[in-house]
């Protein structure tokens, strides 16, 4: 492509007022952070294809509803806001939707010390969620039987980046999903415990997991603590 | 109302818990991808996990090992002190019950080297008494039976630094070229064919500019177990379309990603290459404007392979002839081809052979010095590329500058101020053979484990058994410390500052992210200080100024530093250091100027199938295990994962022999025998077993044949006739085991 062509496939937006320029193609996430707008996410992450499920980064474009900025092109002249009353006030419901059936101790937290969502929280300032927790009295489930990986189905948001990890980063295709509705979680393989499954261990998943759902078990009987 | 309590608890529970944890980038241990990673610490010197990072190896990626594999380094068995062997341990022999004659029996209790056992044949020292005795033992062979008696084993574990300091010391100090390391046991035929070839054995691209290749020919390795990052990235290129050809005696996991995948019959891949050569040649699928401009000796190549038509070849390789054309047609269409090859080329008495068949192939077809061309031995260990770049070879000095050149060797007096051997020196496998034959006298070992490393262990176990010293320096007792009359506690990857260079020639820093255990001293400083009590001072203040001085005596790390490095590394040669350094190399000419092609013949291994050994062993790695398992067996999750020895059978000879997956069998060849649980399973051919060499219970090298091939002097490890008998009674074979050696 020559010069002259890449800059015709050049589109210039504003984001919270700012005149980005980006190539054709670039998602409205992608142009923010180029000029340092944070967009939370949760599902997304740029060494991955992004999928636009966990709709923590959708943003005011001035239209109907508010698109998922990871996976929305940036348009010519397309004006867009992340910092609105309406845009925070989405964040927050959907960060107390997605606690109201999470661990009240994130085994995430205790471990590595990096769990997304309750780093969201704590932007947002929650501490108590005043939603029914609709996974009451249908616990989800773990899995235990892998020598370094803690599975809580609980904790897990079906975010699908343990299965991106999976499948398109270390191209092992061990993790799918399966099951419907409030059934529906993650799976290895035919749905084998991830400690029988071809698992390899190699942790992508439990590195790019947002919540407790996939963690590190204590390695070498340290003190790793654990809830 | 569902409170959350610990978000609820100022600034939430990961504060409380991690406020402690800092972390500190470095690199990881094990292969020779060299992914970037960082090590999370805590204030009581525990690493608690790992990170990746965004290396140019490894773009955030890592395996089993790196993820899980660190804690070796605070195993409580970490030696602390330094040892000397007593008096009633003499004579010199086997401690352990596994490392005697005839000890091969299931895993017991007590962990790798049972400390129980082999402790009490040592007393503790203080490093005064230690390095003193080394000093005056080695001194006193050296007076006695001259420069030449002494060896040293190095290790590619260690650093560049390390690596240099070691051979300098082995040269100037010792006296003698008798320095080598486990490159002999990996890429040695390689490196030799790649230097008659092109004339530099490093690769020529980097494994990530697989995602610009059309086509990968991957042969003779396994690179989801042993190069597992890397693998990601060929798997990246075949999702993408790049058609990898894979051809391997033992199915690699690879293989589930390739164009085409061929199972060829052990020690056939001259016949496979020169097949693809004649195919390419007779179809005029080859890069005339190379040959012609680029390199010499086609004709006499294109007669030989004239003899090797697909037909023939199939014989040989047990592949239909169509199948090889059809393998050597998209090779040949390709415009652009990445050649990958490991151990299982390299590890043959044919391995030079084998080598420069795939040079021939890259040269032919113009694949080199292009986007998505070269040549690329996956290298082992994390840093065999820098320890051979260092010197710690028998016949060149550092950056392949050969010792008997008269110059070269003047200049080096010149620059260590000593006087210097201008004969090559021996090799891994002739530095055994040399203590067997009571030539060599006095051995220092420094991080290398050669009793299980080595082919043929009976040979080792006689060959150490036989030496007058041997000092080893190392992070546990290993089984080649048994053999030991000083054994010192070094330092793990973990406790050092250092560089390593990885398969893409790039060279990064590895920090210390804890302290070292007891009394264990940093591996540089005990070999300056031994080097001092000898004569000879060696005064540095850091590996920085080691490193600096190993820049200084060649060529090709020329412009680098700590600073120029950073925390990313550079690629080298780096011939401006603001930029990243070379990542394709020879793009106008090779350093040879004209390539050179080098015609081979299908020759056969020495250790052929009869009768009596009527099936092929081959040997290798498993994914959580590295070479003797001293580190991954020490790993809690790796030991978990893969706690036992195994031999892979196919199902066919399985039933006909009786053999069960999961039961017992007795593997022999003509030099020893060992009892292995069995792993019914249709990754081998028939006629054809695979046994791991990690496990001293079971250990592969009891069986190989020390035969090495006449250029690279690297043992056949990857051929050896072998006979399986079912076990039924375990306990009563290994009884029987134990009577036969009293």
């Amino acid at each position: 492509m020559s010069e002259a062509q890449a800059a015709s496939e050049a589109v210039t937006l504003t984001i919270d007022g700012r005149s980005v320029t980006v190539e054709k193609g670039t998602t409205i996430w992608d142009a923010a952070q180029s000029v340092g707008i944070d967009i939370p996410v949760l599902c997304h992450s740029p060494r991955m294809r992004p999928v636009g499920v966990c709709r923590m980064c959708a943003v005011d474009t001035g239209e109907r509803t508010m698109p998922a900025s990871c996976v929305r092109p940036a348009e010519q002249d397309m004006s867009v806001r992340t910092d609105t009353p309406e845009v925070e006030s989405h964040r927050r419901m959907l960060v107390q939707l997605l606690l109201s059936d999470q661990p009240e101790v994130s085994a995430r937290e205790a471990t590595t010390g990096d769990d997304e969502l309750y780093a969201l929280a704590r932007r947002y300032g929650i501490t108590d969620v005043p939603l029914p927790d609709g996974g009451a009295g249908q616990p989800r489930g773990a899995d235990l039987s892998s020598a370094v990986i803690a599975v809580d189905h609980q904790a897990c948001i079906l975010c699908d980046k343990c299965v991106r990890g999976c499948d398109e980063l270390q191209h092992n295709d061990v993790i799918t999903r399966t099951g419907k509705g409030y059934d529906a979680r993650i799976a290895f393989d035919l749905d084998a415990p991830m400690g029988e499954s071809t698992c390899v261990s190699c942790g992508e998943c439990m590195a790019v997991c947002p919540t407790g759902a996939l963690t590190n078990k204590a390695v070498s009987g340290i003190r790793v603590e654990s809830v | 109302m569902k409170s959350f309590s610990a978000l609820a608890a100022a600034s939430g529970s990961d504060a409380r818990q991690t406020a402690h944890v800092h972390g500190i980038d470095s690199l990881c241990p094990y292969c020779g991808v060299g992914c970037a990673l960082t090590y999370m610490v805590d204030d009581d010197n525990d690493i608690l996990y790992t990170r990746g990072r965004d290396g140019s190896a490894n773009a955030g990626r890592l395996c089993v090992k790196g993820r899980y594999g660190f804690d070796y380094s605070m195993h409580p068995q970490r030696l602390t002190k330094p040892l000397i062997r007593r008096d009633s341990a003499y004579p010199r022999g086997p401690l352990s019950g596994f490392s005697r004659p005839g000890g091969s029996g299931p895993r017991k209790p007590g962990g790798v080297v049972d400390y129980d056992e082999v402790m009490p044949h040592f007393r503790e020292a203080s490093w005064d008494e230690a390095l003193d005795l080394i000093s005056r033992r080695l001194s006193e062979i050296k007076d006695t039976h001259g420069s030449d008696a002494l060896g040293g084993f190095g290790s590619a574990k260690g650093s560049n630094e390390e690596a240099y300091l070691f051979q300098k010391m082995v040269r100037a100090v010792f006296g003698t070229n008798n320095v080598d390391h486990c490159t002999r046991l990996c890429h040695a035929s390689s490196v030799y064919a790649l230097m008659e070839g092109i004339g530099s054995g490093a690769v020529t691209n980097v494994v990530r500019d697989v995602e610009n290749a059309e086509a990968a020919l991957i042969v003779g390795c396994n690179p989801t177990a042993n190069h597992p990052v890397a693998a990601t990235f060929m798997k990246d290129a075949a999702t993408r379309g790049t058609r990898l050809l894979v051809a391997n005696v033992r199915r690699p996991g690879i293989a589930d990603h390739a164009h085409q995948y061929l199972q060829i019959k052990p020690g056939s891949d001259v016949a496979l290459y020169n097949a693809m050569m004649h195919v390419m040649i007779r179809d005029g699928l080859y890069d005339r404007d190379f040959v012609r401009d680029r390199t010499e000796g086609f004709e006499a190549l294109r007669d030989m392979v004239r003899e090797y038509t697909p037909e023939r070849a199939a014989k040989f390789t047990g592949i239909p002839a169509d199948d090889i054309e059809r393998f050597a047609r998209t090779f040949g269409e390709a415009r652009s081809v990445m050649i990958f090859w490991g151990m299982g080329i390299s590890q043959h008495v044919f391995g030079t052979n084998n080598s420069r068949c795939l040079i021939a192939l890259a040269m032919l077809s113009g694949n080199v010095g292009r986007p998505g061309t070269g040549l690329h031995p996956l290298r082992g260990q994390n840093n065999v590329q820098g320890a051979s770049d260092a010197g710690l070879i028998p016949m060149y000095y550092p950056d392949y500058q050969s010792v008997e050149d008269p110059k070269v060797h003047a200049w080096f007096e010149g620059f260590w101020d000593a006087k210097l051997s201008r004969k090559t020196g021996r090799t891994v496998t002739e530095l055994t053979q040399g203590a067997l034959d009571g030539e060599i006298k006095g051995m220092y070992c420094m991080g290398e484990n050669p009793f299980l490393s080595d082919p043929d262990i009976n040979k080792v176990r006689k060959a150490l058994s036989n030496l007058e010293f041997l000092a080893v320096q190392d992070l546990f007792l290993t089984e080649t410390a048994e053999f030991a009359d000083v054994v010192l506690p070094a330092s793990s990857f973990m406790e050092k500052l250092g560089t390593y260079t990885n398969t893409d020639r790039r060279v990064q820093i590895g920090r210390p992210v804890r302290e070292m255990p007891g009394e264990a001293r940093q591996d540089w400083q005990i070999i300056a200080e031994v080097s001092r009590r000898m004569g000879y001072p060696m005064d540095y203040e850091s590996p920085a100024q080691i490193f600096d001085e190993m820049v200084r005596a060649g060529k090709n790390y020329a412009n680098l530093s700590y600073d120029v490095l950073g925390d990313f590394g550079k690629w080298y040669p780096c011939p401006d250091p603001a930029g990243e350094g070379t990542r394709i190399l020879f793009g106008d000419s090779f350093p040879l100027g004209r390539g050179r092609f080098v015609p081979a013949e299908l020759t056969a291994s020495r250790d052929l199938p009869d009768a009596d050994f009527p099936m092929v062993m081959n040997t290798g790695r498993v994914l959580e295990h590295w070479h003797t398992g001293t580190m991954t067996r020490r790993s809690r999750a790796l030991d978990a994962i893969a706690p036992d020895a195994f031999v892979e059978v196919n199902p066919e000879d399985a039933e006909r022999l009786g053999i069960v997956d999961g039961g017992y069998t007795r593997v022999s060849s003509r030099r020893g025998s060992i009892l292995i649980k069995a792993l019914v399973t249709d990754r081998v051919s028939p006629g054809s077993v695979f046994v791991p060499m990690h496990f001293r219970e079971a250990a592969a090298n009891e069986l190989t044949d020390p035969a090495v091939d006449p250029y690279g002097k690297i043992p056949e490890f990857k051929f050896s006739a072998v006979r399986l008998e079912a076990i039924a009674d375990i306990e009563a074979e290994v009884a029987k085991g134990r009577e036969a050696v009293v």
